[in-house]
């Protein structure tokens, strides 16, 4: 968390950089002292280790493989019993973590990266075409409803595999675009953006090397919110066949559930909703907290 | 009048919106879109067979052409016949649109109104125990997933292991009774999901409010709470709250609630597009698409004068 | 904490509101049309998407078409295996020495129901001329027909007549109305299934004047001359009324194939000398979930009818074979168990090299060896149980068990799983994990889809197949997996194929060469003598010679390693005990709706 206060220091932004310094180590001092947001973030990193752990093969490599009868009750074995063709629900919902990390990390990464760089764009040229185009398209890819905006780019791509990444970004980005569009419409008033105008820093430089930075306490909150969305929307878009296509993911399991919880066998169910609720849980104390943190003007 | 031609700038302002979204909605839904050609050819087609149906669907016409006559369809609000069943686009949604609007409307409304009444609540105790119970559980509420309360929320309510009080899926409007014998499982999903998030959402915006001056004013002069919270707090941020209501009817009333709708077999306009989707059926996805657009951009419009009416001080930019 | 009270009061009351609603003592079944009539209630796992006899594509379509229209022949209701009867028609046909000309009387009297497309809004009578137009609008591109197939370069003169521009008013050769109530059909070459392509839906009478009138509308607005017709219909529910003017037929239950031995308990008797049909509404509701199918049967005042779901099964049934429900679900139900006319199979798609034909004989041979190891993998043991329930009947080749030419004594090993005599196979054609070709595996969204997909890898990895060379491509809908399949994209096509008419012909066109892609033969299997045969065949009435030459096509199918094949699913059906009949829904579909029953209430009091 230091290193982007140490690299934002230069020569002419070193008034804000030191403004920075202070934000930064308050916000850290706040974020520890904050125990739902610590907890939250030791659940994420438990989390995150097993997801590490499924990529290098440590565990949950039988996902895929047939181990057992059709519908077997909880055992030793199987921890939470086997599905409709035998294989062992604890390690799919394992292997799950993986996938759901794996969603959540390309599209809060990418949908922040593309808000942030929009959002700022657009904030600093306000009122210009720039800006125009941005808010423009936001509005046009708000204005579509995001399963009916996901189904279709579901179609258009043709079964690829990351279509429903690239549909989660291309609306994900826009509440970042917008919060870092405001930030950047106050910032660019500020003495440092004007220093740099004045001495004739070139435009993009001056935003991408000194306005961005100045808005990463924004960038940081909202990619674990989006991060929390995508995983959210991830079981839903799997649930419908839009989502996940070759391995597996929560939103398969409770999908899988629904042809048998009525038969009685809750595992699917049970394994997914249990191992995602805590995900979803951790991560939104953790995003709740870091917000208190590093925005204080905020209050919620 | 300067109210007029301020309303009529920002409704021209909203034909670039307008356009922006028919042709990307064109371009992925229809031009790239599901094809239905081949759910609608026999057994054992010849390729001139299929090229027949292609022909009848239009498919072979160019880009420029089939993207103008989306436009004046939606001009003229004459979208044609669904091509799968052949009921007019105009029936389908005059059938289903007031379904999803029966089905959502009363979640919707006691999501927000009690959401409001716990945001007030968890705010008049702000930092103390009720406003922590408050947020926790809110988070508690967002971080489950709709699919899951949806799931649950059957098994419980409307299963042979549960209460088995309600109906399983189906729908029916012709008496009060029956209403609310099938809304009342999705109701209560819709507000166990959004409650969350609106308890929160309002309740940031009235701490907020409740840290300005004049309410701290009403309140040193003693104003008794519920009094306080209603006329100075909860009147004063009825910008914010009506914004996010009014944006949230566009989706509501064109794109239902897919999920609940095709969970619980009603037949509101979320399933019929979704069936669309599944199918290729191009009528209806065009018109559901166009129309949502529409309604958003007069949402947008509604909010822009509602706050210059309200707020002076808002600019016109 | 005043406020808190209020809050907590106000949440409590909607809740009282909100449970006293759930606990209302009366549930109507179809609403308030349904004060005092008789209803039925059947339950259906889809919709139809349009009503139109030319779009009547599948049994939803058909459940609702042969029920609000008329078909000059139909199936009788309970005769197992299926058999033909006259319905529309007066009789059987009178047909020509060469099997070439057929003429059919058809029954004076018969109206369509009254509606404003007809002269005084009252309905006119059904006559030879509209069975001719009806059969002449699947070769109408503009109406997108789906039964051209049917009749396509069977019955004389349509092609032609499609050619000149599909216009009504000229004559199709073939297809002529020698008067009021005489057609003439002239067939271009034999064409057996004949009077089985008239009891399709496809052939449902439509009347010229509704068709004008409705456009494209027509597909929501039946106006037939069926037993019922339409009073409502969306994609969750279809009600139907009974039609005042239906024709006056006593049942003659010996006539429509009755056994007492195995139909014995189901109260049949009590149809027997009265005319169909016996429900004023028939509603049927479209329920996709099997789970959600399932809760609203078993609460006993919703759907009257279901199929039991897989998961169900051990819940339900106290011995799978023969199929027996337990003492609670007998005393409560009445359960017929039926295999399906149709099976699911899966073909290799001969024309990729990898898997099918090669220019080099050397290869092809290997390829061939390639095909009969995954046959080898397949177990149809473990597939059945996950998946239907274990109650699916497997057997080998194509034709099904519900045709007369099924032979149970077919050799099973192409069924039997041998993963060691797969891999030896491999071995001995030179074939390892490195040279393994990647086998495309396409799929719509669907989860159960998906586990049959991850079960068939899991399987192929037993006889040293790669995983990473089993690759699943999913498709949105069935529409673009179809597209697909028709374009020849796929080297594995998982299907299944719901028989149109109890014939093996049906199954066995699914590998005749001239029906390769984007026709029926998925597999583009090329065979001279098979096509030979199938040519041969097709122009032969049912016989011990003909039956004889479809099991050579059969053998010949297995011999040559071209498709894993096949299950039949069994469905159980199961009814209320107040409901008097023996449902079914396979060829065609729907037929025994009129004949349904309901019983009484019986008084309060009774169980």
């Amino acid at each position: 968390m230091n290193a982007p206060a140490a690299s934002a220091v230069d020569a002419n932004g070193a008034p804000a950089a030191s403004r920075r310094e202070t934000l930064w180590h308050k916000a850290l001092w706040k974020l520890r002292r904050d125990r739902a947001g610590m907890a939250g973030l030791a659940v994420v990193m438990l989390y995150f280790l097993a997801a590490i752990g499924v990529w290098l093969g440590w565990w949950a490599t039988g996902w895929a493989e047939v181990a057992g009868g059709k519908w077997e009750a909880p055992s030793a074995a199987h921890w939470f019993g086997t599905n409709l063709i035998g294989q062992d629900i604890f390690a799919r919902s394992v292997y799950s973590i993986s996938t759901a990390f794996e969603v959540g990390l390309v599209v809060a990464v990418l949908a922040t990266l593309l808000g942030g760089v929009l959002g700022a764009l657009a904030g600093f040229f306000a009122g210009r075409f720039t800006d125009e185009l941005v808010v423009w398209l936001m509005g046009v890819l708000d204005s579509i409803p995001f399963y009916l905006l996901v189904a279709a780019i579901a179609f258009a791509m043709a079964g690829n595999p990351y279509a429903m990444h690239v549909a989660m970004i291309s609306t994900f980005w826009i509440t970042t675009a917008r919060l870092v569009r405001g930030e950047v419409i106050k910032l660019r008033q500020l003495e440092f953006v004007e220093a740099a105008h004045a001495i004739g820093v070139p435009e993009y430089t001056i935003v991408f090397r000194h306005i961005l930075p100045n808005t990463l306490h924004i960038l940081l909150v909202q990619s674990t919110i989006t991060f929390v969305a995508a995983i959210k929307s991830e079981v839903i878009l799997s649930f419908l066949g839009l989502g996940v296509k070759d391995g597996m993911s929560w939103g398969l399991m409770i999908a899988e559930s629904t042809i048998e919880v009525l038969a009685g066998f809750f595992g699917n169910f049970l394994a997914a909703s249990l191992l995602m609720f805590g995900l979803v849980m951790a991560f939104n104390f953790l995003s709740d907290a870091l917000q208190d943190a590093l925005d204080p003007r905020q209050v919620s | 009048m300067e109210m007029l031609q301020y309303s009529l700038r920002k409704l021209l302002a909203g034909i670039p919106l307008i356009l922006g979204v028919t042709l990307v909605s064109f371009l992925l839904m229809v031009y790239f879109g599901p094809d239905q050609t081949y759910t609608l050819l026999g057994k054992n087609p010849t390729p001139e067979q299929i090229a027949e149906v292609r022909a009848q669907l239009g498919y072979d016409q160019p880009f420029v052409t089939r993207y103008a006559g989306y436009l004046r369809e939606l001009a003229t609000l004459d979208f044609g016949s669904s091509h799968s069943t052949g009921e007019p686009v105009s029936a389908l949604l005059g059938r289903t649109a007031p379904v999803s609007l029966a089905l959502v409307a009363p979640g919707f409304v006691l999501g927000n109104v009690l959401a409001i009444l716990l945001a007030l609540l968890a705010a008049h105790h702000r930092s103390r125990w009720p406003d922590k119970a408050i947020m926790g559980l809110a988070v508690v509420g967002m971080s489950i997933s709709f699919l899951i309360v949806i799931v649950a929320f059957q098994i419980v309510f409307s299963s042979a292991s549960g209460l088995n009080m309600f109906p399983v899926r189906g729908w029916g409007a012709s008496s009060l009774r029956e209403y609310l014998h099938f809304v009342t499982v999705p109701t209560l999903a819709i507000v166990f999901v959004s409650l969350g998030y609106n308890t929160r959402f309002y309740r940031s915006v009235i701490v907020e409010e409740m840290t300005r001056d004049h309410v701290r004013t009403a309140r040193a002069f003693g104003t008794p709470p519920a009094r306080l919270m209603l006329r100075n707090v909860l009147a004063n941020c009825l910008i914010p709250i009506v914004t996010r209501i009014v944006f949230s009817i566009p989706l509501i009333a064109i794109s239902g609630s897919l999920i609940v709708e095709s969970y619980f077999g009603i037949p509101g306009i979320g399933k019929a597009t979704y069936d669309a989707i599944m199918v290729g059926d191009q009528p209806v996805l065009k018109a559901v698409v166009g129309l949502t657009a529409v309604l958003f951009v007069l949402a947008q419009l509604f909010v822009d004068i509602l706050y210059r009416a309200v707020d002076p001080r808002v600019s016109l930019q | 904490m005043q406020f808190a009270a209020r809050v907590s009061l106000g949440f409590t009351a909607f809740l009282a509101a909100v449970l006293l609603a759930g606990c209302g003592e009366s549930r109507t079944p179809a609403g308030d049309a349904s004060a005092g009539r008789k209803v039925y209630r059947h339950s259906m796992d889809e919709a139809p998407s349009s009503l139109d006899p030319v779009q009547a594509a599948n049994v939803y379509a058909n459940h609702v078409a042969i029920n609000v229209y008329d078909t000059l022949y139909s199936y009788k209701y309970l005769a197992r295996p299926y058999e033909l009867k006259p319905n529309l028609a007066d009789g059987w046909p009178e047909i020509s020495e060469d099997l070439l000309t057929y003429t059919i009387r058809i029954k004076p009297g018969v109206h369509f129901i009254d509606d404003p497309a007809f002269e005084g809004g009252v309905g006119r009578e059904l006559t030879a001329e509209d069975v001719v137009y009806s059969i002449k609008r699947h070769f109408d591109p503009a109406t997108l027909p789906q039964g051209a197939w049917l009749w396509q370069g069977r019955v004389a003169g349509l092609q032609e007549w499609k050619a000149a521009g599909s216009d009504y008013d000229q004559p199709a050769s073939g297809l002529v109305a020698l008067d009021r109530y005489t057609l003439r059909i002239q067939l271009a070459k034999p064409y057996p299934q004949l009077l089985d392509s008239l009891a399709q839906g496809y052939a449902a009478v439509v009347p010229r004047e509704a068709v004008e009138r409705y456009g494209a509308q027509f597909a929501m607005r039946p106006v037939g001359s069926g037993p019922f017709r339409l009073v409502s219909f969306d994609t969750s529910r279809i009600l139907l009324e009974r039609n005042p003017k239906f024709r006056q037929e006593p049942v003659d239950l010996e006539a429509e194939g009755y056994d007492p031995a195995t139909q014995g308990g189901y109260g049949l008797e009590r149809i027997a000398g009265r005319s169909p049909p016996f429900v004023d509404l028939l509603e049927m509701d479209f329920i996709n979930e099997p789970s959600a199918r399932w809760n609203s049967f078993t609460k006993g005042d919703e759907v009257q009818y279901t199929t039991v779901p897989n998961e169900q099964l051990d819940r339900v049934l106290a011995s799978r074979s023969p199929v027996r429900l337990k003492p609670e679900y007998e005393e409560r139900y009445h359960s017929f168990a039926a295999i399906e006319a149709g099976f699911i199979f899966q073909v290799f798609n001969l024309n990729f090299p990898e898997f099918g034909y090669h220019p080099d004989p050397g290869q092809e041979r290997r390829n061939k060896a390639l095909r009969c190891a995954i046959i080898k993998a397949f177990d149809w043991e473990a597939r059945n149980e996950s998946f239907y329930g274990g109650i699916g009947e497997v057997y080998p080749g194509i034709i099904v068990p519900v045709v007369p030419e099924f032979d149970p004594d077919t050799p099973r090993d192409s069924i039997t799983r041998d993963v060691e005599g797969a891999r030896r196979l491999l071995a001995e054609h030179g074939w390892n994990a490195q040279n393994l070709p990647v086998l495309t595996y396409g799929t719509t969204g669907s989860v159960v889809m998906r586990l049959m997909f991850e079960q068939f890898r899991a399987w192929l990895k037993e006889i040293g197949y790669p995983t990473s060379k089993v690759v699943l491509r999913q498709y949105a809908t069935f529409g673009d997996i179809s597209r697909a399949w028709k374009q020849s994209e796929l080297p594995w096509i998982a299907k299944g194929w719901g028989l149109d008419y109890p014939d093996a012909e049906n199954t066995l066109q699914l590998f005749y060469g001239p029906n390769g892609s984007p026709g029926s033969n998925d597999a583009n299997y090329r065979n001279p003598e098979y096509d030979r045969l199938y040519e041969q065949a097709s122009v032969m009435l049912a016989s011990p010679e003909r039956t004889g030459i479809y099991r050579r096509m059969n053998r010949m199918l297995i011999d040559d390693c071209v498709a894993v094949t096949g299950l039949s699913r069994k469905r159980i059906h199961l009814w209320h005990r107040d409901v008097i009949a023996l449902p079914d829904r396979e060829i065609v579909g729907g037929f025994f709706l009129k004949y349904v029953d309901v019983l009484d209430k019986p008084a309060a009091g009774g169980r």
